[in-house]
């Protein structure tokens, strides 16, 4: 640590001051500062929803900050844009691989950069490659540049991003989960290649949830929460605990107390399931009354847990037992016919019928199931005012456009679509992601309703106060697999979120 | 307050058929102007007879691109179905098994372009362009590219007149636009058009079969396809393989000019029609005014550049607020 800073130039690379962002009136980040200096490795970490994507896209002009400004190498703005950010040397690597694959190694790094033949019409592909060999060596990675990106593994591709970065001599690199599709090994050449890069004095922003990989190559380590500042700590005088408490440690009020039902007969037996690698051999039973959580990072196989029960993808092996039955469930038509329902994640991609009105979108599920050929507007009308009125869905007219509603409202009509009619399981996928605090309590009510009613319910929830105070069990996913199954009387987000990392 | 303007703006744009309504009526004032004969009731007559199977072929039309597909090879297949009807009319088959075959041939076409889009998960749009080659080809191949005269042996549906001035014609064709509208408005199919073009995954999730429905939304269209070749070969007495011949484009230009949004999820079978009598009238007008038939084209193609440009305007409006 010691021996970096006096290696530092004496202005840093990056800061950023005040920095406020809100989305509606929900604020993702709260006057957030921080200073990036060369051959620095400084680790963001926080919970999903923490606000570290919000402040990395701020920092590299993607998205505008309501307050404060952001400096690179010494030039201050209020807004920035992305092609500002790249030509002031900072390059972001974003999670999802931005290459493309019909093209080689050497042109993705070149790409919108070419070097030109003398005529400026064709590709000079053989200094193009020479190049591109260069660099390569330069960092010690073993790929060929002539291959095409297609044929690379998901470590390569990562690598390739930030040669791609690199290469226009950036300064200052941001990495968001670089790791999160990495085995082992591929993980280690990784830090060894960030090590590298921090050798030749570039500033690296590192946001992982690993916090072993945190401690290995950090050198600072920026904790936020709920987009709020809480510390920035020097690796050295910290521990993962403590980190871990500074990530998680919030008041009490975020919890919502629930009212418990009685557990009944076990209604839904999940049989060895398996899918591709997604889903390994994850076996669990829920009961009547019974609401049973899915926890675990992002890419740990929640949603395709979930999208195996409801049909949407079809298994490689395992069985589902429903009430004793043994159920093939080949598509979500036959989960539906087979009492099951799935409240679904991203509504804008996968629940909402946009262009229609909210009566249009609270029954159509209904009417799917009914089966009758002709719809009685008046039926319509009544059955959807009946939910709005539930669910104090706020509109001025059930025939307005289900898009006008506001971000909790729209996520109320989507669960009012599957309260027509009666189910035996009710899949929640974060109930309550983007939805603000009195809609929330509102969805929290339904769920407690429905297991009173005797029925099941699964969810799934990055959000950890949600799946602490909302379920009966936890079953906590990792690599695919339900690796254990808390029973929830008084657990600590501390420890979900050891369960979470590791054993 | 927010809210209110938005619902304000929607119903205006809902009401696009009303500005359609004022644009008709205003071209038809400025005709009458410059030629009194356009109000004629032989003339108006002669308008709603010409748009008649135009109308049905942009009824289907609507279904399709609400549903978030999309069928060019519709004027193809007209022409395949209309030759197929005159054949064997002229081989003294009866026109009842004539007209059953070409709607079946009708149906089966746009059966191959919705069972090819969905089997190779391309879009209806590249499948019908392949399917309009298939179509005329065969026409051609069936008739020997040779004019087929039916001298009037079936012209029952495109000379019969209600009360001496109502054309059957634009009876059937009203028909179809009232059961079209029904359809969409007050049956579960219509609700699964609006769900699968709005969008086709949560369609899926709540349990919709989205492929299933597909081919239910083209065989719909092929058989709208079949009656508009009847009406077609009934009314002017004689096919060829280039019968119907863009008449895909003017179809699906009066659904978009009526408010149908290409993205799907969106459009009205009353703006539809509106659209229709739109062209209709222009055409006509254009007529009376003696402009040469070629710039007729190109009003067309202005027309529908500026219904383009009006929704979306009013899209961008939308969005702005």
């Amino acid at each position: 640590m010691t021996d970096t800073r006096t290696s530092m130039e004496e202005q840093p690379l990056l800061e950023i001051h005040g920095v406020t962002k809100y989305y509606g009136g929900h604020q993702a980040l709260h006057n957030i500062s921080l200073d990036l200096y060369g051959g620095e490795i400084l680790c963001l970490v926080g919970e999903n929803g923490a606000g570290k994507s919000t402040l990395i896209k701020i920092v590299s002009g993607a998205i505008i900050a309501d307050a404060g400004t952001v400096s690179i190498q010494g030039n201050s703005y209020t807004a920035l844009y992305p092609r500002q950010s790249l030509d002031l040397g900072l390059a972001t690597i974003y999670q999802d691989v931005e290459l493309i694959d019909s093209l080689t190694v050497a042109d993705n790094i070149f790409l919108g950069d070419e070097y030109r033949s003398r005529s400026g019409f064709f590709v000079d592909t053989t200094k193009q490659n020479e190049k591109a060999r260069q660099i390569l060596d330069m960092l010690h990675i073993e790929i060929n540049e002539k291959v095409l990106v297609e044929n690379l593994s998901s470590a390569q591709k990562q690598t390739l991003q930030i040669v791609k970065a690199l290469h226009r001599e950036s300064r200052i690199l941001i990495m968001d989960e670089p790791t999160s599709s990495l085995g082992y090994e591929e993980t280690r050449s990784l830090m060894d290649l960030i090590r590298r890069l921090k050798s030749q004095g570039i500033g690296i922003i590192y946001i992982s949830h690993y916090l072993e990989e945190v401690f290995e190559i950090g050198d600072r380590v920026l904790v936020l929460k709920d987009g709020e500042y809480v510390g920035m700590y020097n690796r050295d005088e910290v521990d993962p605990d403590f980190i871990m408490r500074k990530m998680v440690g919030r008041d009490a009020s975020v919890f919502f107390s629930r009212k418990k039902s009685t557990i009944g007969k076990p209604v839904i037996n999940i049989i060895n399931m398996n899918w591709k690698e997604s889903v390994v051999d994850v076996s669990f039973t829920v009961h009547s009354g019974e609401i049973f959580g899915i926890g675990g990072l992002v890419g740990s196989g929640r949603t395709e847990l979930i999208s195996l029960i409801y049909g949407i993808v079809s298994r490689d092996s395992g069985e589902v037992l429903l009430e004793g039955k043994r159920v093939n469930i080949r598509n979500p038509k036959d989960a539906i016919r087979n009492g099951m329902c799935l409240i679904t994640e991203d509504r804008h991609k996968y629940g909402m019928f946009q262009e229609q009105s909210v009566i249009e979108n609270i029954t159509i599920a209904h009417h799917q199931k009914a089966g009758r050929p002709l719809i009685s507007m008046v039926k319509d009308r009544q059955l959807a005012d009946q939910m709005i009125e539930k669910l104090d869905i706020a509109l001025a007219d059930g025939n307005q456009i289900v898009t006008s509603l506001s971000g909790g409202n729209q996520q109320k009509t989507i669960v009012a679509r599957w309260l027509l009619d009666d189910f035996v399981l009710y899949i929640f996928d974060e109930p309550t992601k983007g939805v603000d605090v009195g809609a929330k309590q509102q969805i929290y009510g339904l769920m407690e309703d429905l297991v009173e009613k005797g029925k099941c319910v699964i969810m799934v929830s990055s959000d950890m106060p949600e799946l602490i105070s909302m379920s009966d069990r936890i079953g906590v996913m990792r690599n695919g697999s339900i690796v254990k199954i808390i029973e929830n009387t008084d657990i600590s987000e501390e420890e979900l979120i050891k369960y979470f990392i590791s054993g | 307050m927010k809210q209110e303007r938005k619902i304000l703006s929607s119903k205006v744009f809902q009401n696009q058929w009303f500005l359609l309504l004022v644009v008709i009526i205003g071209i038809s004032i400025f005709t009458t102007i410059l030629n009194p004969r356009y109000l004629h009731l032989n003339n108006i007559i002669n308008v709603v007879e010409q748009i008649s199977s135009l109308g049905v072929v942009a009824a289907g039309a609507t279904i399709l691109i609400i549903s978030g597909n999309f069928d060019i090879s519709v004027g193809a297949n007209v022409g395949l179905s209309a030759c197929v009807m005159a054949i064997m009319i002229r081989a003294d088959i009866s026109p009842l098994a004539a007209v059953t075959a070409g709607i079946f041939v009708s149906v089966i076409s746009s059966l191959l372009v919705g069972y090819t889009s969905i089997l190779f998960k391309a879009p209806s749009f590249i499948t019908s362009l392949a399917c309009i080659g298939i179509f005329r080809g065969i026409a051609l191949a069936i008739t020997g590219a040779r004019f087929q005269n039916i001298f009037g042996r079936f012209e029952t549906i495109g000379t019969t007149r209600l009360f001496n001035t109502i054309p059957l014609l634009f009876i059937i064709a009203l028909a179809v636009f009232i059961a079209v509208f029904l359809i969409l408005k007050y049956s579960i199919l219509g609700r699964r058009i609006f769900a699968i073009g709005s969008n086709p995954r949560a369609a899926y999730l709540v349990g919709i079969d989205v492929n299933l429905n597909k081919l239910i939304f083209f065989a719909i269209d092929g058989l709208l396809v079949g009656i508009a070749a009847t009406m077609m070969l009934s009314r002017i007495g004689s096919a060829q393989a280039s019968t119907g011949s863009g008449m895909e484009l003017r179809a699906i230009g009066a659904a978009v000019i009526g408010g149908a949004v290409m993205s799907g999820g969106k459009g009205s079978i009353l703006g539809t029609f509106l659209g229709v009598l739109l062209m209709g009238v222009i055409s006509n007008s254009l007529n009376m005014m003696q402009v040469s038939p070629y710039y007729q084209d190109v009003t067309f193609g202005f027309v529908l550049l500026i219904a383009l440009g009006v929704s979306s305007l009013s899209q961008a409006k939308k969005a702005g607020s």
